[in-house]
């Protein structure tokens, strides 16, 4: 507390940031730093605060405490339409009683743009996201991936410092919205537009941010490029939020540098962490990161209940006796393998983490020592 | 035949009220209305050649829009901000506002008229507070003239400016005035540009109710007003009732339904126009 926030010297620096709305504390504290051209994404389940701190940062919303920096400016209780951070609402929010092109125009018209100006800019912005042909159109006549696309151009269109995004995918169906991830992609590129993306799909936060900031309970879990996010997890939360991963209870029975060893319903395993003997944590592995030849550190046995075929890969969920479930990732499903035969699984003390117990996995940890 | 058939059957939940309407409403006012082209047994426009030839009834035209239009501007100015708070208040407060606009609906008109007149007189709040606020020298008398009649009759009238714009509102999208502001649109501009457009239906229809309405009453200019000042609602009502001069009576009743009629004609088109956008 009272410390100047990491990377100060971003383009958009939020620091301390708090918000209550009654009793439920939806923002606890929250430090996050973009750079200058970064897409960033917000990502967590709903109620996390990812929604209430990009309202903070386009001013639609007061914080109760901390501070937004913009550009070296502080916004914090600026009003949204002096801020130059541009918005693409969940619903699109765009004006019923306009046109395409009036839906463009709309933020230069605002600002008292010559008409000149507007009609090129919007003329660029329509034809920067494919919408040229149905500039005339009425809103209600276009279809729900061509409303996201007039609502993009239509915050481009000012030229924002920063372009704020929530959720704008989230009414789309799967094949338009992985189109729609390609398009925006290219059209922020194109433009080198600040970004800050607000979504719960981890699939779309892993294929379009630079850095992802895991949310929950109001704070940020663990900020990190896709990769650092997914392969080490700083939190249990992070590695239960972002991808499959098996996950046990136990107790450290021994500390040992930066490892230790725990006893788990499968028996002792290895792992990366430093705790005291005896705390309960939390063990996990990647799927891709268990093995089915045998070789690693950690063995145990399981067996296969599941094998479901995703093209280039397979996925296989096993049982242990103990109710324990192991989720694994291989190339193909071994010969001779089938659901209700044992296998014995290895994975490396270098692939496995561990994290203190969540709360809600003590019941667990509990009914596993009864056993 | 076939043209019944082809009807929606659930057009006819209608017809006891359109049975209703035409039996005891449209019968009587339609031979109300016939009596004005009857002039000695037999059709004529002499009642309305005669009505419109004297400068009196253009006064009383004059007299019924100007009212009409000045109580239709006021519930306009006080019923819009209270519709914009309505919509926005929630819970106990908006169910407060809600009752305190409707409840008083409850209260006669007569009433009411009775209420302001107290309210007008020269010793009267209003006269007091002018003179508290040192925008009067000395007391003044509101009660019998025009504005004290069009503060009188907006205030019965209030109610029907407020809901129909405020069931507009309600339906507006929070996020729109938000996207226009992030687009950099002042709260002024938001205003002009956003809220107002989308709620241009409500707002036509409340004109509508409360242009109509203002342009017939009979108690409130009665009460407020006086004799000395006449409208086509107060002009009908005497020569029916004091003068006894039917013709007069029902060519005045036919001028102000044809003014009325218009008004409502004239916004449902406009509504029509701007409610397909919404």
């Amino acid at each position: 507390m009272g410390e100047a926030p990491t990377g100060a010297a971003g383009f958009l620096n939020v620091s301390a940031a708090e918000k209550t709305f009654g009793a439920a504390r939806v923002l606890d504290g929250v430090d996050l730093s973009v750079a200058r051209g970064e897409f960033i994404s917000l990502l967590g389940p709903s109620g996390c605060g990812k929604t209430t701190l990009l309202r903070i940062v386009a001013g639609l919303m007061r914080p109760d405490r901390g501070r937004v920096v913009l550009d070296g400016q502080d916004i914090t209780t600026r009003p949204p339409h002096k801020r130059d951070v541009g918005v693409v609402f969940q619903n699109y929010a765009l004006f019923p009683h306009l046109d395409v092109r009036a839906n463009v125009a709309f933020g230069l018209k605002a600002r008292g743009a010559p008409a000149d100006t507007i009609a090129s800019a919007v003329s660029r912005q329509l034809e920067l996201v494919r919408m040229s042909a149905l500039a005339d159109r009425s809103i209600k006549a276009l279809s729900g991936g061509q409303q996201q696309r007039v609502a993009v151009a239509r915050a481009l269109a000012v030229e924002p410092k920063l372009l704020l995004l929530d959720e704008p995918f989230s009414a789309l169906d799967r094949k338009l919205r992985e189109a729609m991830q390609v398009d925006l992609k290219r059209i922020l590129r194109d433009v080198g537009t600040t970004a800050i993306f607000v979504t719960h799909d981890q699939d779309e936060a892993l294929a379009m941010s630079d850095r992802i900031a895991v949310m929950s309970g109001g704070r940020i879990e663990q900020l990190g490029t896709p990769a650092e996010i997914y392969d080490r997890p700083a939190t249990a939360f992070a590695l239960g939020f972002v991808g499959l991963s098996t996950r046990l209870p136990g107790r450290v029975t021994q500390a040992d540098g930066d490892e230790v060893v725990v006893s788990t319903a499968f028996g002792p395993v290895r792992g990366l962490g430093r705790f005291l003997p005896g705390s309960p944590v939390l063990v996990g592995v990647r799927p891709e990161r268990m093995a089915l030849d045998g070789r690693g550190e950690n063995v145990v046995r399981a067996t296969l209940v599941d094998a479901v075929f995703k093209g280039a890969r397979v996925q296989l969920h096993f049982h242990a006796p103990e109710g324990a479930e192991v989720q694994v990732e291989a190339p193909s499903l071994p010969a001779g393998v089938a659901p209700g035969g044992e296998m014995t699984l290895s994975f490396a003390a270098a692939d496995t983490r561990v994290y203190p117990l969540p709360g809600d996995m003590e019941a667990a940890l509990a009914a596993q020592v009864a056993a | 035949m076939t043209r019944f058939a082809r009807l929606d059957p659930v057009a006819l939940l209608a017809l006891p009220a359109i049975l209703y309407l035409a039996v005891v409403y449209g019968v009587p006012l339609a031979g109300l209305l016939a009596r004005s082209f009857v002039v000695d047994g037999a059709f004529s426009l002499s009642a309305f050649v005669a009505f419109f030839s004297d400068g009196f009834s253009w006064t009383v035209i004059g007299n019924t829009i100007r009212i009409a239009a000045g109580v239709t501007l006021v519930c306009l100015l006080i019923g819009y901000p209270t519709a914009l708070a309505l919509a926005r208040a929630k819970g106990a407060a908006q169910a407060l506002i809600l009752v305190a606009i409707i409840l008083p609906l409850s209260v006669g008109v007569v009433v009411k008229a009775f209420a302001w007149q107290i309210v007008l007189r020269r010793d009267g709040v209003i006269s007091q507070a002018l003179i508290f606020l040192g925008i009067w020298d000395e007391p003044q008398r509101l009660l019998f003239t025009e504005a004290g009649l069009v503060l009188g009759a907006a205030n019965v009238f209030v109610p029907f400016m407020i809901l129909p714009i405020y069931s507009v509102l309600k339906l507006i999208d929070p996020r729109l005035t938000e996207a226009a502001a992030t687009l950099g649109a002042s709260p002024l501009q938001r205003f002009f540009t956003v809220a107002l457009p989308l709620t241009l239906p409500g707002l036509v229809t409340g004109v509508a109710f409360v242009f109509s309405m203002a342009t017939s009453m009979y108690v409130v200019p009665s009460l407020l007003i006086g004799d000395r000042f006449q409208t086509l609602a107060t002009l009908t009502g005497r020569s029916f009732l004091f003068m006894r001069n039917e013709q007069l009576g029902s060519t005045t009743a036919v001028v102000l339904l044809v003014l009325s009629v218009a008004v409502v004609v004239a916004s449902a088109a406009l509504s029509r126009r701007f409610g397909g956008e919404t």
